[in-house]
This record gives structure tokens, sequence and C-alpha cells, in this order.
């Protein structure tokens, strides 16, 4: 038997790698149990009993075979503390470069942490919109179903240990009917100063017939450098004809790691556009979780990702049809460079009773050089007889006669590869909808581009 | 010399010989018919000038302008201002036909040390080469090549060509597959370019792109070798007899 395996919060085995996050917590790092309401607390040590059980995932788990978490499993990042006021008041160029020129409700975080003097957060009647520090005090209600409902199936041990240990996130709660114009932005910045965890727990829920848009920037610090891990939870709840945009861009620094889970409900007629922009971080885990719980209910999730040096991206979709007529589309893009390893798997579900469901799902991918490497596997889980479901995956070179055309017109043949891989990733930039969101992508990835190395 | 072509042998990947020692000199302000039968080697000799991979060149040696030109990689020989007009352009998704013909347009001008222009600038030199070409606009703003029919990919090129105004043109088949409007339009982009310090190479099955654009001198290219050299007149011959003639002249060179 291994010595002290009990500890005071549980009272099974503790996984040997959970055990420094079990210890932090006893020492109260990440939370206060003294000033928080009770639930929250019960829900926090719900969190890490859990994932001292669960430990990390093996790659054994079919959903986590394709990243190697082993260097974070050795090395542990336990909660970062929050930012100084001085480090804050250096990020205003950085949060100029990830933000939208005309955005004016804007949410910042760093470290995690809710930068209240980087933040403009005043919105409209109808519209709760604000960190989630401040919703548990302002409106619990809101957080105690979404909450319960995570750390309840717990399978997922991030998520588990996101319960235990969030320090924030955003939470935006609008009234039925009521439409948002302007689209929200959110920024997680990463400092780079010290090595340690950002777990950040957020929720949009949209009330019938209401509409909003998000962009949302996963970032490190200008110079590109800092050891972090960023765990990051988001909940959507979307009631009956709602409509959500969410469009994420991760930049993280080159030694990050980013490990992303959506977790999104959809109601009758709701719609849901989810688009990610995957661009830097030593690894990064994008996870969505899609059910369609309501009649004809419309699913749009596209990505696109470049990953390099000896970086790995993992894209990790489950769209769960449930219920009569809903519609997916996804589409994602992917390119592998260097040693870069990239993998795509993509689960549709029909249930028995999501007759008349139109799903169709599409991954292609380029590889660039020897040694760079993709792995894609879509997959269709069909109970219902009366469906339109299709999936497809390619895996690819760069285009020989398109190189040897542009190079004909004169274009630099390293200009001409790049232009091609822009090319081939636009396909999937452009499902994007909104001109200025499109084109901040584009600049990202132009910039992207630049730096490629091959 | 513009360009001077010297017992130029080359073959394929696979081994199989397709140049068999071309002598071909064309001076500046000279327009040049290379016409010849399906197989007689007329792409693999715009590819191999063009610098395509897939091609050994085994014996002989082109110059151009006094330069070795087969030492030149593709996209260096195009900053120097060789051209070649695809028969079949390459469709480019996801590529904006404009954003590509500004890349290539700088790319030449960084080249000769001139300052890049800029998107604004750009479009109003595309808008004056629109005009004199007298094509549409239509085509600027989709991705290259990309569900252009026949015609309008043939259109593109020439509109590349007139946009990047090279020293040496080399037009691979141009002509085949296009109506007779199309035809013309290629026709005018080849005329406008006309000049006494370019040279253009058309290479041809047919003689009908001849009535718009007369060249200076005519070549037979049969298996791999030019086997006549002519004026105008010849490539009426040709219309008249077929290659057929010509297929002894091939036997007697070999």
């Amino acid at each position: 038997m291994p010595q002290t395996a009990m500890n005071a919060i549980v009272d099974f085995p503790v996984k040997p790698e959970a055990r420094p996050y079990l210890d932090a917590f006893d020492r109260g790092v990440g939370h206060n149990a003294q000033v928080e309401p009770a639930w929250l607390a019960a829900n926090r040590r719900r969190g890490i009993a859990r994932f001292a059980e669960l430990g990390f995932p093996s790659r054994k788990s079919e959903s986590w075979r394709y990243l190697d978490l082993q260097p974070l499993q050795r090395q542990p990042l336990l909660p970062a503390a929050a930012p100084s006021g001085a480090m804050l008041r250096t990020m205003g160029d950085r949060l100029a470069h990830l933000t939208l020129p005309k955005t004016s409700v804007r949410l910042v975080l760093i470290d995690g942490c809710f930068a209240r003097e980087l933040s403009s957060i005043a919105v409209p009647e109808g519209v709760w919109f604000g960190p989630t520090c401040s919703a548990i005090v302002e409106r619990p209600d809101l957080l105690h179903e979404v909450m319960d409902d995570i750390s309840d199936a717990a399978t997922h041990p991030f998520a588990a240990l996101n319960a235990a240990f969030f320090g924030d996130g955003y939470v935006l709660a609008i009234a039925p009917g009521v439409t948002l114009d302007q689209p929200i932005e959110i920024v997680h910045l990463g400092s780079g100063a010290g090595a340690g965890s950002f777990h950040t727990r957020s929720l949009v829920t949209l009330g019938a017939g209401s509409r909003a848009s998000i962009l949302e920037s996963y970032a490190g610090p200008e110079t590109g450098s800092g050891h972090y891990w960023r765990n990051d939870v988001v909940a959507v709840r979307l009631a009956e004809d709602a409509e959500l945009t969410r469009t994420i861009i991760v930049e993280e620094s080159a030694q990050a790691v980013h490990l992303a889970q959506l977790d999104a409900t959809l109601g009758t007629e709701a719609r849901f556009t989810g688009f990610a922009l995957l661009l830097g971080g030593h690894t990064i885990r994008h996870e969505a979780d899609v059910r369609l719980t309501g009649e004809n209910a419309r699913c749009r999730i596209d990505g696109a990702f470049i990953v390099t040096g000896g970086d790995e991206v993992n894209i990790v979709t489950a769209i769960d049809h449930a219920a009569p007529g809903g519609q997916t589309r996804e589409l994602v893009k992917g390119v592998a460079a260097g040693r870069g390893h990239g993998a795509f798997q993509g689960r549709i579900i029909v249930r028995e009773d999501a007759q008349k469901t139109d799903a169709h799902q599409l991954s292609r991918n380029l590889i660039i050089g020897q040694r760079a490497a993709i792995d894609t596997k879509p997959e269709l889980e069909i109970y219902a007889d009366d469906v339109k479901c299709t999936h497809g995956a390619s895996v690819g070179d760069l285009d020989e006669a398109a190189l040897f055309y542009l190079c004909a017109r004169g274009i630099p043949l390293e200009e001409a590869r790049r232009m091609l891989i822009d090319g081939f990733l636009r396909e999937a930039v452009d499902t994007v909808d909104d001109l200025d969101t499109r084109a901040h992508l584009l600049r990202h990835l132009a910039r992207r581009l630049a730096s490629l190395e091959e | 010399m513009m360009l001077e072509i010297t017992n130029l042998h080359a073959r394929l990947a696979d081994g199989r010989e397709i140049l068999k020692g071309i002598d071909l000199t064309v001076a500046a302000g000279e327009v040049h018919a290379i016409m010849g039968p399906n197989g007689s080697g007329k792409s693999t000799l715009a590819a191999v000038l063009a610098g395509r991979d897939g091609y050994e060149v085994t014996a002989g040696g082109v110059r151009y302008q006094g330069r070795d030109l087969l030492s030149m990689p593709a996209d260096e020989r195009a900053r120097e201002g060789v051209f070649l007009a695809f028969q079949y352009p390459v469709e480019i998704p996801g590529v904006n036909n404009t954003y590509f013909l500004r890349a290539a347009v700088n790319a030449q001008r960084r080249h000769k040390g001139e300052p890049e222009v800029d998107a604004g600038q750009f479009l109003r030199i595309v808008r004056a080469k629109l005009k004199l070409l007298d094509i549409g606009d239509d085509l600027l703003q989709r991705a290259v090549n990309v569900g252009f029919s026949g015609g309008e990919k043939k259109r593109n090129e020439i509109f590349q060509m007139a946009m990047l105004e090279p020293r040496l043109a080399i037009l691979d088949e141009t002509d085949s597959g296009l109506d007779i409007d199309a035809l013309r339009t290629v026709a005018r982009g080849v005329n406008e370019l006309r000049s006494p310090d370019r040279a253009i190479v058309m290479i041809t099955h047919y003689q009908r792109l001849l009535d718009y654009v007369e060249p200076d001198h005519v070549h037979v290219l049969q298996d791999g070798r030019i086997v006549q050299s002519g004026d105008k007149s010849l490539a009426v011959e040709l219309e008249a007899r077929g290659y057929g003639p010509f297929d002894k002249l091939a036997g007697d060179a070999a």
C-alpha cells in the first residue's frame, strides 16, 4: 500500500499525479472556503475529490490518445497567484493586437483573473455580463445548475480540477427576446510571470429568441514565452430559438498547455455557430461537446489550425443529436509542419429519436515536410433510420502544380507555399459570417504564416 | 540575344527522351510560332524553358539574355522576365486572383529594386490593363482560375502576361479550346505586347491564332526536333497539307 494514500477530503487512493493539486487545495490555494458560499465550497470539494480519483487521463483512453500530457504530469503547474496591478498596466498594447478595433464591450482576464481596469462591461437592459466571481454573488441562480451539471457527470478529469480551482471566468446571461448587436469580446491573457495554471469557468446562457456573438482570444505575452497551463471550461445553454456565435483564437505562448472544453446544450430551433482558429501553444486541446436536445436545432462548428515545431494540437468534437430535425455542419482544416502533430477526432451521434437529422462533417489536412503528422478520425454513430449523415477526411501535401504555377509568376517558393497554406485554411475561415471578425482572424492567420518554419 | 536554344535534349523522369536536339534563336522584337502535332515535344519545350520539375536536360543549353536560363529556379526566371502562358492554367482554391497577381507584380518589383505597389495603386494599374485588353473585371475577385470556363482561364493568362510585362513570353497552346471571341481577346493581348524589346514564342497545334497574330518566323517541331523553319507562309502550308509531309523530314533528320 502506498503510504499516506488517504486525505482529509478523499477516502480513496489518490492518483500520484493528482497529489500536488490535492495538497495545494488543502492549503487553500485558488479558493477561500471562509468567504465563499457553502454551495460553491462543496462544489470545489467535489471537484478536487473527483480529480484525485481520476488523475490524468491515460493515452489508452480513446479521447486522449493523441495528446502527450507527460511533461505536465511530471511537472505540476499549480494555480497561479493573481497578477499584480503593475503588471496589468503593461498589458494595454498586447490587448490592442488581440481585439477588434470597434468593440465596446470587453472582458479581460489576466492569468485567469478578472482585470477590471482593462475591461468595459456595460451592457444593455436584459443582459447580465461580468466576471464569474461577481455572478457567484449576484446571480448564483445562474451558476448552480451548470456547476452541478458538470461535477456530477465528472468523467472529465480537468473539468473536475477546474471546478475545484477556478479563479474566475465570465458569465453572459441574456433575457428572452434580447439581441446584442455588437460582439462581446473576451480576452484571456497569460502574463508570462512565473509558472502556474489558470483555471477559468464561464457560462453563456441565452433566453428564448435572444441573440449574441462572442469573440474569445486566448493568448500569451508579447514575448511569446511563458510556461503556463490554461484549463478553461465554458458552458453554453441556448433556449428555444436562441442564436449564439462564438469565435475563438488561440495564440498561446510557445511553452503553454491549453486545454479547453466547451459544453453546449441547444434547445428547440436554437442555433450555435462555433469557430476556432488555433495558431499557437505547445500542447492544445480544443474540445467541444454539443447536445441538440430540442427539435430542429442547428449546429455549425468549424475550425482551422496550424501546428509546427514539436507542438501538438488536438480537436475533439462530439455533436450529440438527441432530438428530431437537427442539423450539423462541421469543417475542420489543419496544417502540420516541422515536427508538429495535429489530430482531429470528430464524433456525431444520432440518437434513436433524432429522425431527419442532417449532419455533414469534413476534416481536411495538409502536411508540410517529412516529419509532421496528422491523425484524423471522423466518426458517425447513428441509431435513427431516417437521417442524412456524411463525413469525410483527407490528408495531403501541397499541390505541386499550384506551387509551380505561382513560382512561374515570379512568386518566391516560400511565399508561394505560404499563399497555398493560407488559401487552404481560408476556406474554413470564410465560414465566419461577420466581416470584421473574419478580417481579424485572417490578420492573425497571415501573421502566423509569416513566421512559419518548415 | 533574347533566347538561344542549342542542341537541347530533355527527357522525362521515366527516361523517355522527348526533346532530341532543339536549336532555336529568338531575337528581341520577334514573334515565333512553333507548330507541331501532338506528342512532338511542344509542351515539354515550354515546360523546360519555364523551369517545371520532372524533366531532365541531358544535353545542350539555353541562354536567355546571355545568361544560363536552366540554372535559374522557376521563380527567378519569371522575375527575370520569362512568362509562360499555361496550356492548362491551375485552379488554386482560397487564393484570390487579385491578391495573387499583386504578389507576383511585387515580387518582380522587389527583384528590380523598385518599390512595391499598394492595393490602391495596384487596382489602378489593373483597371488600365483591363481596359486595354477589353477584359471585364469579373475574374478579379474570384479564387485563381477556380470555376473559370476554359476561355476565362486563357483570358486570365493573357491578363497576367499584360500585368507582368515579360521580356520573353511563351504561349503554350493558348489558343486551344477557345471560341472566336476569346481567341480575339487573346490575340489582342498578344499584339498589345508586341514591342521591339520583347520576344514572343507561340506554341500551337493550329494555324488559327496566326491569322490574328502574325509571326515573323514559323518552326515545325516533329519528334523532338525542329525539322523546318520559314516565314508565315509555312504555317499556311501546314494548314493546307497537315503535318504528314514533315514526317519524312523528321525521319531524315534521325
